[in-house]
């Protein structure tokens, strides 16, 4: 019972885990590309871009995956709300830093908003996963308590 | 890369997301004949990766290059990635998974040929 059973890819994680793929993907194959071709031109923006991008990609594989994943994700979604919100206030406070654009600049304006807001969505439902989990488990030793002949066979 | 082509794709695109959405509104799963639309937008799109890839040398700044690439190659993934999860998931949520694809589908789409357009 140390790792109960944390689903998170049913009901609204499925549109988590889609939302959180599609930007995956689009970050990561675009900066990979910017690295690979075109690092002197911008190093911080496109180092930061690929950090982002592989967070994101843990992110989707918690989603997918729940269980244990369920931690590390909120740790995922906390850095990327701190990356948001620290490189959106930055690119407006000193655009020179940013002569090219990363999902997180201006907040993620070129991306819709949606690095803003995504993370707050992604940490409130890995909380909800968790805390379901855990009444689950509450539930189920209330339950052997209440029954010990059951449980010992 | 056709403009034509990109028309064709957005509307199946806005088609699919419309359609998912009053699915999931009147609480109905992933069928054939959404799923048809799925597929459909899925051989578009693949007709637009191969086409965009062969002109890609005409993009010159490599930031937009490294946008029209990725994008292009990543695009085609999203129905496919989309369906399988929409297909397993038996609930309402499983249409606006759909409907997010969809969407980011239309967008991608839209941003290619805007890239495609300023280096015309």
């Amino acid at each position: 019972m140390a790792d109960p059973d944390r689903h998170a890819l049913g009901g609204p994680g499925v549109v988590l885990v889609v939302a959180y793929g599609v930007l995956a993907l689009a970050a990561t194959g675009r900066s990979v590309l910017q690295v690979l071709t075109n690092y002197e031109q911008a190093p911080l923006a496109y180092t930061l871009s690929a950090v982002a991008a592989l967070v994101y990609l843990l992110a989707t594989w918690c989603l997918i995956r729940g269980g244990r994943w369920v931690r590390v994700g909120t740790w995922a979604c906390t850095f990327e709300l701190a990356g948001v919100l620290i490189v959106g206030a930055a690119s407006y406070l000193a655009p020179e830093a940013f002569p090219d654009k990363t999902v997180w600049s201006h907040l993620g304006q070129g991306y819709g908003f949606v690095p803003l807001v995504l993370p707050v969505l992604g940490l409130l439902w890995f909380r909800k996963v968790d805390r379901d989990a855990l009444a689950r488990d509450a539930q189920q030793a209330t339950q052997s308590a209440a029954a010990p002949d059951a449980t010992a066979g | 890369m056709t403009e034509g082509l990109t028309y064709v794709v957005v509307a199946l695109a806005c088609l699919l997301l419309a359609g998912s959405v009053y699915y999931a509104v009147r609480d109905r799963l992933m069928d054939d004949r959404l799923l048809a639309v799925a597929a459909l937008l899925e051989v578009g799109l693949i007709i637009l990766t191969v086409f965009g890839l062969s002109g890609l040398g005409r993009i010159e700044d490599p930031t937009e290059k490294a946008t029209f690439a990725s994008y292009l190659v990543s695009v085609p993934l999203i129905p496919i990635g989309t369906s399988l999860l929409t297909i397993k998931e038996k609930s309402r949520w499983a249409m606006g998974s759909m409907a997010v694809g969809a969407f980011a589908v239309a967008v991608m789409v839209a941003r290619l040929q805007q890239i495609w357009n300023s280096h015309g």
